[in-house]
């Protein structure tokens, strides 16, 4: 081919430089498509890239001295669309190079990077053990099969036996240093050649599907909003459970590790298009990774999700200034909003539960009494649920800012109990929320202790009911520091307020067959006791109590202590008036008739008797003793 | 309406007994002026998008400033409804007949509503991509003279921005790589490690089995006009609304590549044409309804105006590369020709990269407003206190 004149200087470079273009232009030869210059090797590849070199050399040459001839001529438009056509011909060999290279290294993030079972996430199933009989979904069995998964995925996959953190930022090498060099080379001669969309257009193609791979690895899915709302929540728990390490491994590994390869490929260029690689490639994935957050922040509330909310709240708080650190161009506001965006829902979403659970607890209507007047499934679940909320105390300080919303004291409202807040002054809005919590849970329990048809019964209810309070806020000393010693007292006090309104409401009637008055027939010289008075008491007493014995020994006090407390203090008002009553009296009876139809029981029948007392299951009749 | 209006029927309904009549009246009339309003305001919003000047071909609609205005005129509408919905009224009003019925299945098709604005949202990526291409072509074929350097720069261009336009709309398959092209077949690309499973454009982030089509046609479902005394109440306005939404959700979808898009025109409209509101809906609805039937047999990537520019474009352009790659004399005029059209091409990309984010930033407002407006209706469902789920 002709050599243009002005070029005679480097006639030859240009020359060879062209040659060696040409030669690898893959729409003119079979033997340029099949090979890969990058592949083959190093000479071959740096021989190119120093033809390119040459060629644009010449180029900016053609371009001065076309500017400095008066007008143009013909040829000197010809040299100029030679050149121009010999930089497409390498441009066009670059960007497939530059595809190559990339393909080679593209694969999804190798397993021993991604897991770490000592990060937080999984940190705290001891925070969240629950009771047998709760109603809450059980965290334990499910944390524990996904650490036991986690460990074996570990053990199969990593040979170093480190365990790595996803608590901060760290990036690992994507590729080789080799080919990141080799990328880098031409990506200065794209980028110099004007040549800079189509290297961005590559780059970001490929590396969006090696992050796809990834994501899938982390077993991130493609879930619409549609389908959230469908889900069962406890599907969702493990989901996001999920989601929450997937998350750390994409912000802190994934994500860093891409920025790092951008910038290290981009290196001599300036940030400006190493941060448009790195949106080209990470946008897409960063919206849909929080799309899955931002859809169970607007999910339905309801107070069962609370914990899990608080979780993902958490995660996502600790993981924002990652996600400012990474995405902290200009073209990424829009990540940072979102995120910024669902950590707010989220907070506002956990506040929701709250005041719903408030409601539902003052609202909880079912009326059939337990049976038994012992500790109702409503207060199991409150109390093991402000318990919970007292493990999560550190992030609903900060998240719940307002005072419960009470009923006003003056209003007549009967529907809602009221609170004074005068004496809880001092008290941060969470401690008060907890406490009216178990203001509203009383007041629902005193409802729900009218539908005993016996007076005693619900008495034995909100002792019952309310001792369990009191154990499950002095069991947590979290909670019983919010909850403070002086609301403490005042449930202390109901509780055995309650007892001794029980106690009156049973035995004040019974006590009172054991009583002196009405005995004595005054007037004769012997002061006689009225025998048929006599028999009618102890008939009455006999009735009462077996009547009592036998209803009150199928109730039930859950608490060993308690029992015992109340049986101590039925007896020593019982057994000592029995005793005395018997030894006065006795004898008149037993100088009567059928003395055994009158004196059924003897005094350590008595203190039997009262062992069956709220034992939950019924006794036997056989009562009956003869005492000689 | 305005807060003092309200205020002044509602003292007027705390004073004395005789006069209570007619100040209950007046409170009741004051619904319906604003009932009225907001239908108008409807009829007027939507004419004005339905009228197209009458120097720009219909093409004009469902250009970028064209959905933006769409946009923001159903943010208005919606701020108007929740004004009429929650504001005056008392609260249990949302619990009985007929808005027992019709509010959940509002809150239902808001949440379809939400994962719409998502599919279009990440569409719009799509778009962008084709945007980017382009301008590739554009910065070839800017250099004057054009010569065949240029020439091929951006033919290989066109083809991948055209492939990508066509491809995009039916589902990609592995096989069709929609990647920029390779300049030549790869032979001996053995290993599955080497070439990745998709070569998509641009990432897909909608759920695999999710059809925007299914997805506005269920929108539909359950959507009649209230009949007889309801439409007197609060139907009316939760009617509108939905149709509105319906409407809105569709119109993005027709033109912004999405997901599964097969049978969209099918859709049939729930709106009668007797209702005075609906009359510019409907006819947006043909129209677009027609365009959509024309370009449905060619297959290509949706209605944005930008983008059927960009595809007329491309053809043209293209045309004109392959005459160049093959030597066909390009007169002085031809490339006159050529060099129009490339600058014709280079106003659409800028008119994208002047619109798209600002769009893609509307639908995100759209999506936070249903979010926004859903949440307020869930809770004031729950105040009065029958939606709640069961404690235990």
């Amino acid at each position: 081919m002709e050599l243009p004149e002005h070029l005679n200087k480097d006639s030859n470079g240009y020359e060879s430089a062209e040659k060696i273009i040409l030669r690898w232009d893959s729409t003119a030869s079979e033997d340029a498509r099949e090979r890969m210059i990058f592949e083959t090797d190093r000479q071959e590849a740096d021989l190119y890239l120093q033809a390119v070199d040459e060629i644009q050399r010449s180029l900016s040459n053609v371009s001065i001295s076309n500017s400095s001839n008066a007008g143009k001529n013909a040829n000197a438009v010809d040299d100029q669309s030679k050149v121009n056509t010999t930089i497409q011909i390498a441009m066009a060999r670059l960007e497939d190079e530059f595809r190559n290279i990339l393909i080679t290294h593209s694969s999804a993030l190798e397993t021993d990077s991604l897991f770490d079972p000592s990060s937080s996430s999984i940190s705290t199933p001891s925070h969240h053990e629950l009771e047998e009989d709760d109603t809450l979904s059980n965290d334990d069995s499910s944390h524990h099969h996904d650490l036991l998964q986690l460990q074996l995925q570990h053990c199969e996959s990593s040979d170093s036996s480190t365990y790595r953190s996803t608590s901060s930022i760290r990036e690992v090498d994507l590729m080789p240093s080799e080919a990141i060099c080799d990328l880098q080379a031409i990506a200065m001669r794209m980028i110099s050649s004007g040549y800079l969309r189509e290297c961005i257009q590559v780059y970001g193609s490929v590396r969006k599907s090696a992050i796809d791979s990834s994501f899938r690895k982390l077993g991130i899915e493609k879930l619409s909003i549609g389908d959230v709302q469908r889900l069962e929540w406890e599907a969702l728990e493990s989901k996001i459970r999920r989601w929450i390490r997937a998350a750390k491994v994409c912000v802190r590994i994934l994500f860093a590790s891409e920025k790092k390869l951008c910038e290290q490929i981009f290196e001599c260029v300036g940030t400006d298009i190493d941060d448009a690689c790195f949106m080209e490639t990470v946008k897409g994935p960063a919206i849909q990774l929080f799309n899955f957050a931002e859809a169970i922040s607007i999910s339905r509330r309801s107070p069962e999700k609370l914990f899990k909310i608080l979780d993902l709240h958490d995660a996502l708080m600790d993981l924002l200034p990652d996600i400012e650190a990474v995405f902290d161009s200009k073209s990424s506001d829009s990540i940072r909003v979102q995120a910024a965006e669902i950590l707010s829902r989220l907070a506002e979403a956990a506040r929701g539960i709250l005041s719903e659970f408030e409601s539902a607890v003052l609202r909880e209507p079912s009326r059939v009494p337990v049976p038994g007047g012992t500790i109702h499934p409503l207060t199991r679940y409150v109390m093991n649920y402000i318990s919970l909320i007292s493990d999560y105390k550190q992030t609903l300080i900060e998240l719940i800012i307002s005072k419960p919303s009470t009923g006003s004291r003056y209003s007549g409202d009967q529907t809602t109990p009221d609170m004074e807040f005068a004496e809880l002054e001092g008290k941060t809005p969470l401690a008060l929320h907890l406490i009216w919590i178990i203001v509203v849970l009383q007041f629902n329990l005193d409802g729900k202790s009218k539908h005993y048809r016996d007076a005693s019964l619900a008495h034995l209810f909100i002792m019952n009911n309310v001792h369990y309070i009191v154990q499950k806020v002095k069991g947590s000393p979290e909670l019983r520091e919010m909850i403070g010693d002086d609301y403490l007292r005042k449930l202390t006090g109901k509780f055995r307020q309650a007892a001794t309104s029980y106690q009156r409401a049973t035995w004040v009637s019974v006590l009172y067959c054991l009583r002196d008055e009405g005995l004595h027939v005054s007037g004769s010289f012997s002061s006689g006791v009225s025998k048929s008075a006599l028999r009618e008491r102890f008939k009455t007493f006999n009735a009462m109590f077996e009547e009592v014995h036998r209803t009150q020994a199928t109730w039930l006090i859950p608490d060993t202590q308690l029992r015992e407390e109340l049986r101590i203090s039925i007896s020593e008002k019982l057994i000592p008036a029995y005793r005395s009553f018997l030894g006065r009296f006795r004898s008149h009876i037993e100088s009567g008739r059928h003395p055994e139809n009158y004196i059924k029981y003897s005094v350590e029948d008595l203190e039997m008797a009262v062992l069956d007392f709220f034992e939950g299951y019924p006794v036997s009749q056989h009562l009956r003793k003869r005492s000689q | 309406m305005p807060a003092t209006d309200y205020q002044a029927s509602f003292l007027g309904r705390i004073s004395i007994r005789r006069n209570q009549v007619i100040a209950m009246d007046g409170n009741h009339e004051q619904e319906l002026q604003d009932l009225e309003l907001f239908s108008k305001h409807v009829s007027e919003r939507f004419a004005e998008l339905l009228s197209s000047p009458d120097d720009v071909p219909f093409g004009a609609l469902l250009s970028i400033s064209w959905l933006r205005k769409l946009l923001d005129f159903f943010l208005c509408c919606e701020a108007e409804f929740k004004g009429i919905l929650m504001m005056g009224n008392d609260p249990s009003q949302i619990s009985k007949p007929p808005l027992d019925r019709l509010i959940p299945e509002f809150l239902d098709r808001s949440v379809k509503a939400l994962d719409v604005c998502n599919a279009v949202t990440n569409g719009l990526e799509s778009v962008r991509h084709y945007q980017k291409l382009a301008e590739i072509v554009v910065s070839a074929l800017e250099q004057k003279p054009i010569g065949d350097g240029q020439s091929r720069r951006a033919k290989k261009a066109l083809t991948s921005l055209m492939s990508a336009m066509n491809v995009d709309d039916k589902e990609c398959s592995a096989a069709k790589a929609t990647e920029r092209s390779w300049s030549f077949s790869r032979r001996g690309v053995s290993s599955k490690d080497r070439v990745p499973e998709h070569f998509r454009s641009v990432s897909n982030q909608v759920a695999k089995n999710w059809s925007a089509a299914k997805q506005i046609q269920a929108m539909t479902n359950n959507l009649v006009p209230p009949r007889g005394a309801e439409g007197s109440g609060l139907a009316s306005p939760v009617y509108t609304m939905n149709v509105i939404m319906v409407f809105v959700m569709w119109a993005l979808v027709a033109a912004i590549p999405c997901q599964e898009r097969n049978g969209l025109s099918a859709i049939h409209f729930p709106a009668p044409k007797q209702l005075n509101w609906a009359q510019s809906i409907i006819g947006l609805h043909e129209k677009i309804g027609e365009e959509w039937k024309k370009k449905e047999k060619k297959g290509t990537a949706g209605l944005l105006d930008e983008m059927q520019k960009m595809e007329k474009l491309g053809n043209i352009l293209m045309d004109f590369t392959d005459s160049f790659q093959f030597h066909v004399d390009i007169t002085g005029q031809k490339a006159e020709e050529a060099a129009a059209h490339a600058a014709e091409l280079a106003e659409t990309c800028r008119r994208m990269e002047e619109g798209l984010l600002p769009l893609q930033m509307q639908i995100r407002e759209v999506f936070h407003r249903i979010v926004k407006t859903r949440t307020e209706l869930l809770n004031a469902l729950d105040q009065v206190g029958k939606s709640s789920p069961p404690l235990l």
